[in-house]
């Protein structure tokens, strides 16, 4: 869905994105992180065709952004980190307005207008000036708008920002609902919990190039060369850690509450292993499962504990 | 041809520019002022007539000043009402964050400037509208035909298709709304100065070339008249009123544009009785400059606005 080759942006002596590579498999939600001026938005903004590259090429569905930029914009959504509205105008002729920019006919444009309010949850302001809503409800209006025209790839920039914690929560369901609808999201984010838990892919990006990307799960392994695991027992859980102990490749066994979290360094087939010890001894298990990727974990590991994201 | 004209940008800001009570305070207050001058000015006149006299045609000549005055009046607040509708046009865009969000739509950057800009010239144009029962006034008096307002309104739209271009430029150039309104009224104003003592000065030099010869010299237009709209504003003028003002301006006029306003009725309408002003006058001709510049300005904003430009591949921008 999106390809970036060699992606360079200079702006005088500054490199703001230096040989840039990235490709997102459709139907992904990819996780763009990296720390404050590494090149996050600049990157963002030339996928979305408002800058221009210095050199390298980026596509969209195939599509180059330079080449043709308006075959580019129909198959992207793009929201940016700071976005203003206009005053005087309602929710639904916001919606109408930015629908009718890309060519949608009326009434097509109304029923998907109502539809994205729905999905939104912001249907009952409908008639309401966009500028009497609350932060959390105009970032849901801009995610709705980046939609009026279905597109293929979403481009979020910072779309978490600024929310309170139920509104963030409300923006991770909705990004859910759309990739189950079929879409590719790019999501920039310094909140990384939040993208842990949202996605499947992650790129790290410092200084302008591109640290490290690909599935979570890999990059977790590639980096400490082990898989997290959790185990939820009911019961004798001190027994349970001395079992686990006498494993071989298991070490770093953490307990939280009635969880254990361990490293395993073998081979992920050969988990069951450590459930069947775990049985065997008459533990009660009551889930057993591979921990989510641990999105700061990699970030620090990667960029060696430099500044967090803002 | 008809998706052309169906600009998203031009309807929705037709549509928000009028809500509310602002549009209708500002086409209020316009009207007001036009009414109070014109009132005051009449009222002058008349008071005048009715104590010394003086006036063969009293009534005709009424009609005629006041014409004037609103005339030039309008066009004044023209001059100065265009800059503040068109000024903020991108910049205000840029300052609420929206201009983004527009451009990575598929609305072409040039269809911005259009929707921009003729947005800002309906809302002149209601002023202007507006202000046709104060024009109608001078009908009562006579010595004015419709036709001659409605060029007039012409002239106007003309100018403030120029006025507005040079202050959508400046909202293309400039990222704040007030630099860009400031740099706009600037420049409409020093072109508006300057080209007048220009082109003073280069008919003093061309007249001067002349000072040893006994041939009349011919008629001669300074090129640096052809920016400024006043001047064009005073040629229609001139010809509309069929050398009223006597004496002067006539004879100064002959010598540059190459014809006088003397005799009761311009060549053109004396000869045709059909034509409103004489063919090919300088005022047509300072329309079509303005109207030039005005496109390449607004061709020079959509490229300026335009995030990405295909040649530009390799080449860095700063």
């Amino acid at each position: 869905m999106l390809v970036i080759k060699d992606l360079v942006k200079k702006y005088g002596k500054f490199v703001a994105v230096d040989h840039l590579n990235l490709e997102v498999e459709p139907g992904h939600i990819f996780g763009f992180v990296g720390p404050n001026g590494a090149g996050k938005t600049t990157t963002i903004k030339i996928i979305a065709t408002l800058l221009q590259p210095t050199s390298g090429t980026v596509k969209v569905d195939g599509v180059n952004v330079v080449e043709e930029p308006l075959k580019v914009r129909e198959r992207i959504g793009y929201m940016p980190d700071f976005f203003g509205v206009y005053d005087n105008l309602k929710v639904m002729e916001y919606l109408d307005f930015y629908g009718s920019c890309y060519g949608i006919p009326y009434r097509e444009r109304q029923k998907t207008a109502l539809e994205l309010l729905e999905l939104v949850d912001l249907i009952r302001k409908k008639d309401s000036y966009v500028d009497s809503l609350s932060r959390g409800m105009k970032q849901r209006l801009c995610l709705a708008r980046s939609l009026i025209h279905n597109p293929k790839l979403l481009v979020l920039d910072e779309p978490a920002s600024g929310m309170d914690p139920r509104a963030r929560i409300e923006l991770k369901e909705i990004l859910r609902e759309l990739k189950n609808m079929g879409k590719t999201i790019i999501i920039s984010s310094h909140i990384l919990t939040e993208l842990s838990q949202i996605c499947d892919m992650v790129g790290i990006i410092e200084k302008g190039k591109m640290v490290i990307a690909g599935d979570m799960d890999d990059i977790m392994k590639r980096i400490t060369g082990k898989t997290i695991v959790r185990i939820k027992i009911s019961g004798d859980l001190e027994k349970a850690v001395n079992i686990l102990k006498e494993q071989p490749l298991v070490s770093g066994i953490i307990k939280e509450g009635d969880e254990l979290e361990l490293s395993y360094e073998g081979e992920e087939r050969e988990l069951w292993k450590l459930l069947k010890a775990l049985v065997d001894e008459e533990i009660s298990v009551v889930s057993f499962g591979k921990a989510e990727g641990n999105l700061e974990k990699i970030f620090m590991e990667v960029t060696q504990g430099e500044e967090l994201l803002s | 041809m008809k998706n052309f004209f169906r600009n998203p940008v031009l309807e929705s800001e037709l549509k928000v520019k009028m809500r509310g009570w602002r549009a209708a305070m500002a086409v209020t207050a316009y009207i007001g002022i036009m009414l109070l001058i014109a009132y005051l000015y009449f009222k002058t006149i008349l008071d005048s007539v009715l104590r010394y006299g003086g006036y063969n045609s009293a009534s005709q000549s009424i009609g005629l000043q006041v014409y004037s005055v609103l005339a030039v009046l309008q066009f004044a607040l023209i001059i100065l009402v265009t800059p503040a509708q068109t000024a903020g046009a991108i910049s205000a865009e840029r300052e609420k964050q929206t201009l983004d969000l527009l451009l990575c739509t598929k609305i072409s950057s040039i269809g911005i400037i259009f929707g921009k800009l003729v947005s800002s010239l309906s809302f002149i144009l209601l002023l202007i509208i507006g202000s046709i029962p104060l024009f109608s006034l001078v009908f009562l008096f006579g010595g004015i035909s419709p036709g001659d307002v409605a060029t007039l309104f012409l002239f106007y739209m003309i100018t403030a298709f120029a006025v507005g271009s040079i202050g959508i430029f400046c909202s293309a150039m400039f990222k704040k709304t007030v630099t860009a309104a400031v740099t706009a009224y600037i420049t409409i104003f020093v072109l508006g100065i300057v080209t007048v003592i220009l082109g003073a000065y280069m008919l003093a030099n061309y007249y001067d070339s002349f000072a040893q010869t006994s041939t009349t010299p011919p008629p001669y237009i300074p090129s640096v008249f052809y920016l400024n709209p006043a001047i064009g504003l005073a040629d229609l003028m001139l010809q509309q009123l069929d050398g009223m003002s006597g004496g002067l301006v006539p004879s100064i006029s002959r010598s540059i544009f190459g014809y006088s306003y003397y005799g009761g009725s311009s060549a053109a309408t004396q000869n045709t009785g059909i034509a409103f002003w004489k063919p090919w006058s300088f005022w047509i001709k300072n329309s079509l400059v303005l109207i030039s510049i005005a496109c390449l300005l607004l061709g020079i904003s959509a490229w300026k606005i335009k995030p990405v430009h295909r040649w530009k591949r390799g080449w860095e921008r700063k």
